[in-house]
């Protein structure tokens, strides 16, 4: 490391002052739990609408759920500028796959191996990528459902979550999952995971989507609320009986 | 009668649009030893004749794994067939490493095919002196492509390179159209039979000829000795019991052998 009071010749030298870092230090636009479960027909995952500024909920219209080529979704959470270059990448990727126009296609494990890659090398260069993916899709009657974190781990599972979702979701998803869910059992599944998220992660909103994908294609649902209650006795008087508490 | 001013480099086209060098390449495939290829909907056989280049010495490697779904057999410069066979594992491997997936055999044939035509537009290059058929099973079945020194490539039922392949091709013609519905034996039976039609007077044992075979749910593998003397033999049986029967009515294809090119 350089002295203080040394400045590079080169003023594109990221150690010289002038520059600062060139690599990901900290998030700064976050999104909050991505959840992801296999049923019957599918893959089913879901997450709220919100990028939150670090304790402010500034951006309550973003979408973390993407449809990647025919076969793939992918849902983010964590920097969301991270997450729209990684669409970037997968752009690309796709519209090459596509441009062999030879019946091959790029499938979910594809995809997720791709990503492993990519996350895992920007990790090595100190400059990660401030995401966790979770990768679900359908190819040819397969299921498949993984994740992929900042720091390149991966694995696959019957039911997957990012964030909060692995400490409050996952223990749900353990204790109820099947593999032969229909969808609406599915979605009561996911919606039970998503109000306690809601009720217990200040970054969630209760705006949210469920995306869908199966042989047929995706489906993205349009955002909808979660009925909440909030009417108990010890949130109408919160000091009651609690002398010096918090 | 130009052509001796037209051959020099491989950048020269003639007035009648052809650039010899690369038909030279071609000839150096053709004097290669056969190697022949056929495909079912499940399977895929490649099959080459075991040249030695003396009594003394051991025969040359003619039939290559690329990928435990992609193999190789190679006519012409083995040399060139080598440094080929070591590109197209390094491009199957590379893909797997990023994507956990095989390689398509149509891809992996397109870049082995741009990397042929290079060769062919390129004053200090020559063109490879080497033609592969690529056997192959992806997603979308099974797959044998022939790939030209010219940075052609055809995708093909049945094909045979190398020298007296014109004999094995004649076989192969009379009979692919029920390649399609073979079972993996009567594909295996069939590869040494055209192998049997180019060695026209040399017999057919398992010491001079390599089989190999690919399909669904069989990785890519060179049959082991044993097992194809096995099946000459009862190749061979058979025929004998047809000829015992009545031999003019056989109509053996190595009668009327074709001429060579």
């Amino acid at each position: 490391m350089e002295p203080v009071g040394l400045s590079s010749a080169s003023s594109k030298d990221s150690t010289s002052l002038d520059v600062g870092s060139e690599r990901t230090l900290y998030p700064y636009v976050t999104g909050t739990s991505v959840l992801g479960v296999k049923y019957k027909d599918g893959i089913a995952l879901a997450a709220d609408l919100g990028g939150s500024y670090g304790s402010t909920l500034r951006y309550k219209s973003v979408e973390r759920i993407k449809a990647i080529g025919k076969h793939t979704l992918l849902g983010a959470s964590g920097e969301i500028s991270d997450f729209q270059e990684i669409l970037h990448y997968l752009d690309e990727l796709i519209l090459y796959d596509n441009m062999w126009d030879d019946g091959n296609s790029l499938g979910p494990k594809e995809i997720h191996n791709y990503l492993n890659r990519v996350m895992y090398n920007r990790r090595n260069k100190f400059n990660p990528l401030w995401n966790s993916l979770v990768i679900g899709g359908v190819k040819n009657g397969q299921k498949y459902l993984g994740m992929v974190g900042m720091i390149g781990t991966h694995f696959e599972d019957n039911h997957v979550a990012t964030g909060f979702g692995n400490h409050l979701a996952r223990p749900i998803f353990r204790d109820e999952w099947r593999e032969d869910m229909t969808f609406e059992e599915a979605v009561r599944l996911l919606e039970k995971c998503l109000r306690v998220l809601l009720y217990r992660d200040r970054s969630a909103i209760n705006k949210f989507q469920i995306a869908k994908i199966t042989d047929e294609g995706v489906t993205i649902s349009q955002p909808y609320s979660l009925k909440t209650f909030w009417g108990f006795s010890a949130f109408k008087d919160p000091s009651k009986g609690a002398e010096g508490s918090w | 009668m130009f052509r001796n001013q037209y051959d020099t480099d491989v950048t020269t086209w003639s007035p009648a649009g052809r650039l010899f060098q690369v038909e030279y390449a071609m000839e150096a495939v053709k004097q290669g030893s056969a190697a022949i290829g056929l495909r079912s909907a499940t399977h895929v056989a490649l099959a080459t004749v075991n040249k030695a280049a003396s009594e003394l010495s051991s025969h040359q490697k003619k039939v290559f794994k690329v990928d435990d779904h992609i193999g190789v057999a190679i006519a012409g410069l083995t040399a060139d067939g080598r440094v080929l066979s070591r590109f197209l594992r390094s491009e199957c491997i590379n893909y797997a490493f990023v994507y956990e997936s095989p390689l398509p055999v149509s891809r992996l044939v397109v870049h082995l095919a741009d990397k042929a035509q290079v060769c062919t537009q390129r004053s200090w290059k020559r063109p490879y002196g080497v033609g592969l058929l690529v056997a192959g099973l992806d997603e979308t079945g099974a797959h044998l492509y022939y790939n030209c020194t010219s940075g052609n490539y055809f995708e093909y039922q049945a094909f045979a390179i190398g020298s007296r392949s014109q004999a094995a091709k004649t076989y192969l013609e009379r009979r692919f159209e029920a390649f399609n519905s073979y079972s993996r034996e009567e594909l295996i039976k069939d590869a040494l039979c055209a192998i049997k039609e180019t060695l026209q007077s040399e017999k057919l044992t398992s010491a001079t000829c390599t089989v190999a075979v690919v399909g669904v749910g069989e990785p890519f593998h060179v049959i082991d000795q044993k097992t194809i003397q096995e099946v000459i033999d009862s190749m061979e049986i058979r025929e004998e019991a047809a000829a015992d029967q009545g031999a003019m009515q056989e109509d053996k294809s190595s009668e009327a052998a074709p001429v060579d090119i």
